[in-house]
């Protein structure tokens, strides 16, 4: 930081304090935050949710107005105070000086309004002498310097014709046609695949190059922080616990919470991985699927809309032996979740084989908030799938000896028993839903992305005890994931999956030493693996 | 344009199905219009002769074609008392339509505006106070306050004679100024109903992740509410307003009761007492493609606003 200290920061926040004030007692949201934005660099601001990460960067974006809320402290810019100031004051910086794009592209942009329209606003408020004309020729660059291959058709299309990654890109055209000082980032690729993920990136990072605008960028993803960032902020529970230099952090922390995140990214050292895996060991399949196709009937919207079958699944093929967790990666739409769905048998429509020796494989869902009935006590949740077995009749006693057997697998404390989900954490309902789906002692568990929605800490302990399960139980797990560190570790086995197509499928090692398949390239390079040079 | 040509095809076929049932509705209903012309005391040769030439005789199919064809044409059928049914309509059609309309509007004027103005000020006295009297005003029946609108702007203040009706044709402003206080009455629980509406999207939408990408842009609060948050709340509201101006249509039966005016609505109720069917047909044929005519033009608009209805 030496060489900083004779620069002037653009930027700077001193003790900042924010309380939420919704219930009896105040809450503390975020604590003593201290921040020197210099320009031109790119600050990380690294933390799981509820960290106070996001607060923070709201409240330099002057985006904190709930009256339930009381901000104090100091935030500077351009002579200016920033926090106390009026919205008049506050308002001719926002857009203008400095800038903001979010997590969610999907609903950050205003549904009914074109694109040319959202991304000319900053213009149209803060610069009144800029002509429609050239306000339109700057957007239509802006978006052609975002990445868009037709910006002028672009222009007049509405949100919903785009991607995910486009309107990121959008977002990104729209935060910087006023050339701010500062771009804030909230968590930009958190909710996009892996490619567009680094395509993001890499803008932000070109962005950063050629106009010197100064980003904070907000992750819970520390292998793109460290790819980003030359400078991090680890938080935890509304305080900064360390700051400093990125390398310096990831190679020698000193916090002991920055320790335990540093330590949960799954480290994929294929260069001087020597483990062997013996074939032998795994002789029976429990799964093998071959040469289906699957079809989803679009359901007729109008009285003269065609039903239309449209196959997802294209000649698919993979098998699963005994005892193994098998990955399957793919990209969003690419197939994973109908795959899934179909071994389950909640799809009915396809052609070709599924032998199991499993009738009725259980499944872990992704979101450990939507898929437990939030009315209903975990008692009930869990005796409800014994209720359901097809393969026995349970007695009283014997259900109630499972569930608690269960509950000890998935290590929580019995009371959890008579929990409402609603009174349990993230990981917690995670752990029940793993619960749930052991209950009636399944061969196959079928997990579809269990730790995505996840914070890094909790994801590792889920992952640690699904390793736990499977080789205690035995049981045979396909793994579903987008995330290749993960697979990497816990996949002897791993197909990858495009566009409906399992494009690779073999020893998770060898596959990642020397991928085959384009697709399988671009995917281990954008997760940083692999450097191939593409 | 697809998407139009659509919505008009549609039309068309729910107008052709709504038009069999009216039809095979006053088929079914007891009654010969033949007996009825000729009176108890006709002979069945005479009765016989009559039904024939009235075409009675026919094939169901062959009486609906005939009657659809006439329908279009302009021609209503004969009444069983007035005569041509097309030229005892025609006078009052624009009576009830001009209080539909003048409703609608009122309801679309003070709505908007007064919706805007509780979900900005949400949480306030005014707020509360207003939430209140909406409720109240919601639960107040049309034909209710049409007798309180006579008693205190008719009797009271003597803003208009009540009883003392007069056509455009003589009289266009005595004709709006007494027309205003039916539509008054109508549109009131309609404006109450789309204000709570409207309040209740607003504050929904100004919740949503876009409007606060529209205040990091430097909108004001007045920005983010006209530039980006109102086209969003309107969209349920539209067909809100939609369905209300059917309503309006089908409401004034009551309300032209009560203020005595000779539209649409009164005709019909005269008609059922004196078992015109007829007439009834007519009237209940015309209502029905109103309220389809009204539908479409909704969808129409529909597109207009939310460009993420498909054009399929």
């Amino acid at each position: 930081m030496g060489n900083k200290s004779n620069r002037e920061p653009i930027l700077s926040v001193e003790n900042l304090k924010i309380e939420f004030h919704d219930h009896a007692s105040p809450e503390t949201a975020v604590e003593d935050f201290d921040l020197e934005l210099f320009p031109g660099e790119i600050v990380g601001f690294v933390g799981e949710s509820g960290s106070g990460k996001s607060l923070s960067a709201m409240a330099i974006a002057g985006l904190l107005n709930r009256k339930s809320l009381t901000k104090s402290g100091r935030i500077m810019f351009q002579g200016k105070e920033l926090l106390t100031c009026s919205r008049s004051v506050l308002r001719t910086f926002q857009g203008d000086e400095i800038s903001m794009i979010f997590q969610e592209p999907n609903t950050s942009l205003n549904p009914v309004k074109k694109i040319g329209w959202q991304i000319e606003e900053s213009l149209r408020i803060h610069h009144l002498d800029v002509s429609p004309a050239k306000r339109k020729e700057r957007a239509v660059k802006m978006l052609a310097d975002v990445g868009m291959y037709n910006p002028e058709k672009i222009y007049e299309m509405y949100p919903h014709e785009l991607s995910g990654g486009m309107r990121q890109r959008v977002m990104i055209a729209a935060a910087m046609i006023g050339n701010p000082q500062i771009l804030i980032a909230d968590e930009p690729t958190t909710a996009l695949d892996v490619t567009v993920q680094a395509q993001i990136v890499e803008l932000l990072r070109k962005i950063n190059r050629e106009k010197g605008t100064a980003i904070i960028f907000i992750s819970h993803d520390l292998s793109l922080v460290r790819q980003l960032c030359s400078r991090v902020l680890v938080m935890q529970k509304g305080k900064v616990v360390e700051s400093g230099d990125t390398e310096q952090i990831f190679n020698s922390p000193k916090n002991s919470y920055t320790k335990e995140l540093i330590a949960a990214i799954p480290v994929v050292d294929i260069a001087n991985d020597t483990e062997y895996i013996d074939e032998f060991k795994y002789s029976e399949d429990v799964l093998k699927v071959k040469d289906l196709n699957v079809y989803y009937r679009n359901h007729k919207t109008g009285l003269f809309s065609k039903s239309n079958r449209q196959q997802i699944l294209k000649s698919v093929s993979l098998s699963m032996k005994k005892g193994e967790i098998l990955g399957l990666v793919g990209e969003s739409g690419s197939g994973k979740s109908t795959l899934a769905k179909t071994i389950v048998g909640i799809n009915k429509d396809f052609e070709g084989t599924i032998q199991k020796t499993d009738d009725y494989p259980q499944m872990i869902f992704q979101d450990p908030y939507g898929s437990l009935n939030p009315g209903r006590s975990v008692r009930w949740i869990l005796r409800e799938s014994l209720r359901a077995d097809r393969k026995k009749k349970w007695t009283e006693e014997e259900i109630d000896k499972r569930m608690k057997d269960v509950l000890t697998q998935v290590e929580l404390p019995l009371e959890y028993l008579d929990r409402m989900p609603s009174q349990l954490s993230g990981g917690q309902r995670q752990r029940v839903s793993i619960a749930l789906s052991l209950m009636q002692r399944p061969d196959i568990l079928i997990a579809d992305e269990p730790v995505s929605a996840l914070d890094v800490t909790i994801q590792a302990q889920i992952l640690k005890l699904l390793e736990h399960l499977h080789e205690k139980l035995g049981i045979s797990i396909l793994f579903i994931s987008h995330d290749l560190r993960v697979v990497y570790h816990l996949c002897d086995h791993v197909a990858i999956m495009k566009k409906g197509k399992i494009v690779e499928f073999g020893q998770t090692r060898d596959i990642y030493k020397n991928p085959q398949a384009d697709y399988t390239k671009e995917l281990l390079q954008s997760a940083g693996i692999v450097d191939l040079g593409i | 344009m697809k998407y139009i040509l659509k919505k008009t095809l549609m039309m068309l076929i729910t107008l052709i199905v709504v038009s069999m049932l009216v039809f095979l509705a006053f088929n079914i209903i007891p009654g010969d219009p033949a007996a009825r012309r000729l009176g108890t005391e006709a002979t069945p040769q005479q009765l016989a002769a009559l039904r024939k030439e009235m075409g009675l005789t026919d094939p169901l199919f062959v009486r609906y074609i005939r009657w659809a064809t006439g329908f279009i044409h302009g021609d209503l059928g004969q009444s069983y008392s007035y005569g041509s049914v097309s030229k005892l309509l025609i006078d009052k059609i624009p009576i009830t339509i001009s209080m539909a309309l003048m409703a609608f509007l009122i309801m679309v004027v003070v709505s908007i505006p007064l919706g805007i103005f509780t979900a900005r000020h949400q949480g306030s006295v005014v707020d509360h106070v207003l939430l209140v009297v909406d409720q109240v005003v919601m639960a107040i029946p049309p034909f209710f306050s049409g007798i309180l609108l006579t008693l205190i702007f008719g009797l009271t203040f003597r803003l208009f004679v009540p009883g003392s009706f007069v056509s455009w044709k003589t009289d266009m402003r005595g004709f709006i100024s007494y027309l205003i206080f039916p539509a008054i009455a109508v549109a009131l629980p309609k404006i109450a109903m789309s204000v709570k509406l409207l309040r209740g999207s607003v504050i929904e939408e100004m919740r949503k992740d876009y409007t606060r990408t529209a205040y990091s842009r430097g909108n004001t609060v007045r920005g983010v509410l006209y530039l980006h948050v109102l086209k969003n709340a309107l969209i349920p509201v539209i067909t809100f307003m939609g369905m209300a101006l059917a309503d309006m249509v089908s409401g004034s039966i009551v309300i032209e009761q009560v203020f005595s005016i000779p539209g649409l609505g009164r005709m019909l109720l005269v008609s059922i007492n004196n078992r015109d069917y007829p007439v009834v047909q007519a009237i209940i044929m015309g209502v029905a493609i109103l309220v389809m005519i009204v539908n479409w033009m909704v969808d129409i608009i529909y597109r207009i606003i939310d460009p993420r209805i498909e054009s399929l």
